[in-house]
Order: C-alpha cells, then structure tokens, then sequence
C-alpha cells in the first residue's frame, strides 16, 4: 500500500509538472499579452515595464526562472491587479471554493448512492420511475437554470413564512452554502445515481448475493455487507473526475450568488491575460485535482482488497 | 414411521420470460433419507437447479413462480416459509453450495468473515467466537494454515480452496441438509475427486443428507446412495444408485450411460450419443417428454404423459414401456424380476 502511494505521488508530481508547462507555453503564445491595454502608452513605458516583469528575457529563461519560483511555492504578482500576489488571490478564495466543492461532491456522492441503491431495490416500480425521471432532469438542466430557480423559489418560501429561511445569496455561514452547494452538485449527483442503479442491478443478481441470501442472512444485512460496498465501486471510480467537474465549473453557481470563490477572478484573469494569475491558479487547481484523484484512488483500495493487495 | 428428512412432492415452478412462460419443473417428486445422499441428474435445463432453488427459496419472484407441491423437511412444510418451528430454514437447517466457487463469494469480505456470518446471524455467536469458529472450521475442509487463511480475500484463494471454504460456510450452523449445486462443474479433475471426498468424510462424520445435483455419472457413481434421473422438469426414473446403474428402467437413464465414455481397454462400443434436443419448455409437450428422442417411443407416449410406474421396491420409470400393456422386449431396458 506504501509503496502504491508513493507510485501515485510521484506521477501526480510528473502530472502537475506537465500542466505547468503546458499551461507556460500555450499562454506565451497567445497573441497579445497583458501590457497590450491602455498601460503601456509608448515604447519606452512599455520597455521599462517588460524590463521590470522579466517578460524581455529569452523564453527558456522565462521558464526556468517562473519554474524556480513555482518550486518556492511562489507564483508572482498579479499584472492586472494592483500589488496583489497571486499567492494572496488563491489563500483567499480558495477557501471558499473548496468548501462549496466539498460540500457539492458530498452531497452528489451521498444522494447518488442512496438514489441509486434505491431505485435498483424498487426497479420498474414506482420510486424507480420517479427518481430516474428527476435524474434525467438532474442531467440535461444546466446548473444556472437550478441556480436560478432554487434562487426564485427561497425567495418565494421567505416571502411565503415571512422570515428569512435561507439567505439567497452572499458567503458566510453554513446556511448560505447550502443552497449552492445544491445547485452545483445536482449534475453529478444525477449521474452517480444512475451509475449505482446500473452498478447495484448488476449486484443483485450475482452469485455472491445468492450465497447470502442460502445463507439466510436478513435482508437489511445482505444490502449492507454484500452489496452496497461492491456496488460503490464503480461510484468511487469516476468520484475523482467529478471532483475535478466541480471544483472547476463551481464558477457560474459562484457568480449566481455571489459567493467570493476563485473560479470568478480565474474567468477574469483569462480576459485579461494576466499570465502569472492564470498560470499560478491553473497550476494549483491542477495539483489539488491531482491530489484529490490520488485521494480517492486510495480510497478506492480501502474499499476493495484487490487493489490494495496487488 | 418416521417422516424421510425432506419429501418433495409434485413441486412446479414457472419463470415469465419476454418469449412467454417456461414451465422449468413440471411437478417433481423425491425423498431424502436422513444422513443419505441423493443425487439429481440430469443434462442442462432439465430443471435441477430451479428444483433445489425453490426448496431454498432462491427463486426470484417475479419473474419465477412457484404453481403449486410441497417440499416437507421432516414432515413440516417449508416452501414459501422461512422458519421450521423457530429454526431457520436457509443457512441453518439447509446448507448450500454453488456451482462457481469463483464468483459465489463476497470479494470484498474476508474468508473468515463470510463464514462467520451464519454462525452469528442464526446462533447468536459474538464476532470473535463467529471467527474461532470460522477458523476451525476451515481446518474441517483441510484448509492448511487456516488462521491466517481466515483474514484473506477471496481472491487470495484457489478454485478448489474457495470451494472447501464455501463448504464450511455452508456447514457452519451443522444443517441436517446440505445441497451441492454441481459444486465441482467448475473445478479440475484432481480438485473435483478431493471436493468430493471431503463431503463424504463431512458427510460421515457429521451425519447430514446430501442433495447433489450434477451431470456427471462418475460423480453419481461415486458419491450417491439414490438417485434421481430428471428430464424436461420431471423425475423419468428414481431408485437406490445401484438400481439407476444396473438395473436402468427409462430409456433416457438408458441412454446417458451409453454417451458416457470408458476407459475400459477392450471396450468395443462406440459412443452412443442421445439424438435431438430436449423439448422446448415454454410450450411442454402433452405426453413424455422424452418421446421425440426416445428410440422405443410408442403411439402411447406422444399423447399420455407416464405416470410413475414402479419397477421394484423403491425404484420407478415413468415410462409407458412398463405398463401391462406394452411390449416387453426392449433389450437394455430393466422390467423388474418378476418379469423375464
């Protein structure tokens, strides 16, 4: 198992080293660069300031000199944004995105076994009709229209009970995050859900379930120690990549409501070609998806032996 | 006299399919004596799985259906219930075995664990003394180093260990009746003889009946006490091993012992195989089903299904070859001693 971890710990280093670069190349060739606005009004200014953001220099010295930073944890100052370290940027709205992340992959993965594993026990009847119905909408409505709806229908309920249930938008306390994390986890939790129904049919028809079922063990237990925990591992396989889905478009549910994330000054650094701030947070989002694959990845051999054994 | 240990008596099963109604076992009848096996034989499809199944409660509903018969463990019924006055039925008074060893055992629990399960679930056994006992248990069927044995995953396990480990699961709440579903179908030749000797040493020394449904004859010849032939959802002919073998009544017993290879050195004899198909069950013909493959076939048998007509004491065909009225001169065919 210490030995599967540091395997995956030095490809996801590997990993993180490629998206730096790649990300380092493909901005520096992006026409225009961010001196191009209304800053740089002539040659000389313009000069002065390539001269003082290192951007004169050879390309490969420009990449050795933004690698040796990256090394010291260190991913510049903004372009765009006055005396702002990118630094600065990522530990104060990372934060932020994250919880809602987190939030939003608990509440998908959660709903999505428990939906799941429900509509395979009820298959064809009516709970099953009923769920696959939602899921279908879960999927194909893009999670603005949920933002907006759920945004309409709190406002309703407070007008409604006369008191403020859940603030409609704004950060701050738990209540402000779960209406968004909602939101931005519908999608994900629709697919999982589908995925754990397709998962758990297969389970209940295997010939392990049979052995239990001659073994006369109550229902409840074969659910619980036979199927559930073979049926989540397919869930657990693409746990990783949601993660990823989330965590990155939680920008249009931040900007809905107004949650202070960083995905918004990700958006606006791109428009604005601010290179350190698009390549520093690139950068970290990638490690820290890297991170969380391996993370589930290991969980992944928590829950089944095979892997954590081989 | 006491009642035999489970007496199945005219059991019908039928599974609704998109193409229709399969009418998989057509009334079955069989006894086991206590501490006896039987064995069920019979070629794919024949019912013989479905047939134990519904005694385990194992058929799925819907889409299977159980129509109608009674299947009586020591003269209380027990289809359709779970419990014989207070003991369960599945796991404790019934053990059972699979084909596939392989894929019959949770892959992510470990040996130990999965055979603790009944011991706690029907005898109340804490989790430790459930894993003591799991582990003597796995040193019953031979397992060497069973301790350590315990704490693995089934894939950490051979076929024929996952085999011995299922037995002791099965026997761990020491039923009065184990079932082995084809337990060495799956299994090499070797494994296959150490398999089935293992549960006639279990066999003796725990005292249970054995119900072994397979479709090998050498597996019949070396483990049975009775035997039961089935064919299309019905037993054609029952009686102890050595009046199945010797003394075959029904032409099909007839004619799987001659489509089993020898190895005899002067054998002459080619290898008979058993012309056509079995009959298509969604649609079960009127009278034998055997008819249409059956070279001794009489007008009789196309149109009256064959009661069960006795040969000897405890051994019946159901077979119109044996009615008063039919012609007693099919060779090869046993007509019981009264008869020349």
């Amino acid at each position: 198992m210490w030995k599967y971890t540091l395997k995956r710990l030095i490809q996801g280093i590997i990993t993180v080293w490629f998206i730096a670069t790649a990300t380092f190349l493909a901005m520096h060739n992006v026409p225009g660069d961010p001196l191009s606005g209304q800053r740089a009004t002539n040659a000389a200014i313009r000069a002065n300031l390539e001269a003082k953001y290192g951007l004169d220099k050879p390309l490969t010295e420009q990449y050795f000199i933004y690698i040796g930073n990256l090394l010291q944890g260190d991913f510049g100052i903004s372009f765009t944004q006055q005396n702002r370290q990118v630094n600065d940027i990522i530990r104060e709205h990372f934060p932020v995105s994250a919880t809602l992340g987190i939030l939003a992959v608990i509440f998908a993965a959660l709903g999505g076994v428990l939906w799941g594993a429900l509509t395979a026990l009820y298959r064809n009847r009516l709970p099953d009709t009923i769920i696959m119905f939602l899921v279908i909408l879960g999927i194909s409505v893009p999670s603005f229209v949920f933002a907006a709806l759920g945004q309409l229908t709190l406002v309703n309920l407070n007008a409604l009970f006369g008191i403020s249930l859940l603030p409609v938008a704004g950060w701050g306390t738990v209540s402000h995050m779960l209406l968004p994390a909602l939101v931005l986890g519908m999608g994900t939790m629709a697919y999982l859900t589908r995925l754990m129904r397709s998962s758990m049919l297969e389970i209940i028809h295997s010939d392990y379930v049979r052995t239990a079922k001659a073994k006369g063990l109550p229902a409840a237990r074969i659910f619980t120690r036979h199927q559930l925990r073979n049926a989540i591992l397919p869930v657990i396989t693409v746990l990783g990549p949601a993660i990823a889905a989330i965590t990155t478009g939680g920008f249009v549910v931040e900007l809905v409501f107004a949650i202070p994330g960083l995905g918004r000054y990700f958006v606006q650094a791109v428009q604005q070609l601010d290179y350190t701030v698009i390549m520093g947070t690139t950068v970290f989002y990638g490690a820290f998806l890297v991170f969380m694959v391996i993370v589930v990845d290991l969980l992944y051999g928590w829950i089944d032996p095979r892997v954590r054994l081989q | 006299m006491n009642p035999p240990l489970l007496e199945v008596s005219n059991l019908q099963v039928e599974f609704d399919t998109y193409g229709g109604t399969v009418k998989a076992v057509r009334g079955v009848d069989f006894t086991v004596e206590e501490g006896r096996t039987l064995a069920i034989v019979g070629e794919s499809g024949c019912g013989k799985s479905v047939t134990v199944q519904a005694l385990m409660g194992l058929i799925p509903m819907p889409p299977g259906r159980i129509m109608g018969g009674s299947a009586k463990l020591r003269g209380i019924e027990i289809l359709g219930r779970k419990t014989v006055e207070g003991r369960e039925v599945r796991g404790a008074e019934i053990g059972m075995i699979f084909q596939d060893p392989m894929s019959s055992l949770n892959p992510t629990m470990t040996i130990g664990d999965q055979i603790a399960e009944p011991l706690q679930v029907h005898r109340g056994y804490s989790h430790r003394q459930a894993m003591a006992r799991a582990v003597e248990l796995l040193e019953l069927v031979r397992i060497p180093e069973a301790a350590r044995r315990a704490a693995q995953y089934p894939f950490e396990f051979s076929g024929g260990m996952l085999q011995r480990a299922m037995i002791a699961m099965a026997i761990s709440c020491k039923p009065t009746l184990l079932i082995a579903d084809e337990p060495t179908t799956a299994l090499d030749v070797t494994i296959q003889a150490q398999i089935l000797d293992l549960l006639k040493d279990l066999q003796a020394e725990t005292g249970m009946a054995i119900i072994l449904i397979t479709h090998d004859l050498g597996v019949v010849a070396r483990m049975a006490d009775a035997v039961a032939v089935m064919y299309a959802g019905k037993v054609v002919e029952a009686g102890s091993v050595d009046d199945v073998f010797y003394r075959s009544s029904h032409p099909y017993t007839l004619g799987l012992k001659q489509a089993m290879p020898t190895n005899k050195r002067d054998a002459v004899q080619k290898l008979m195989p058993i012309e056509g198909s079995p009959p298509d069950l969604f649609a079960p013909p009127v009278g034998c089903g055997y008819c249409p493959r059956c070279p001794h076939a009489m007008s009789v048998c196309a149109t009256q299904p064959p009661l069960p007509i006795p040969v000897a004491d405890a051994h019946y065909a159901r077979c119109w070859l044996h009615h008063a009225q039919a012609p007693h001169s099919v060779p090869g065919i046993y007509y019981g001693d009264g008869h020349d």
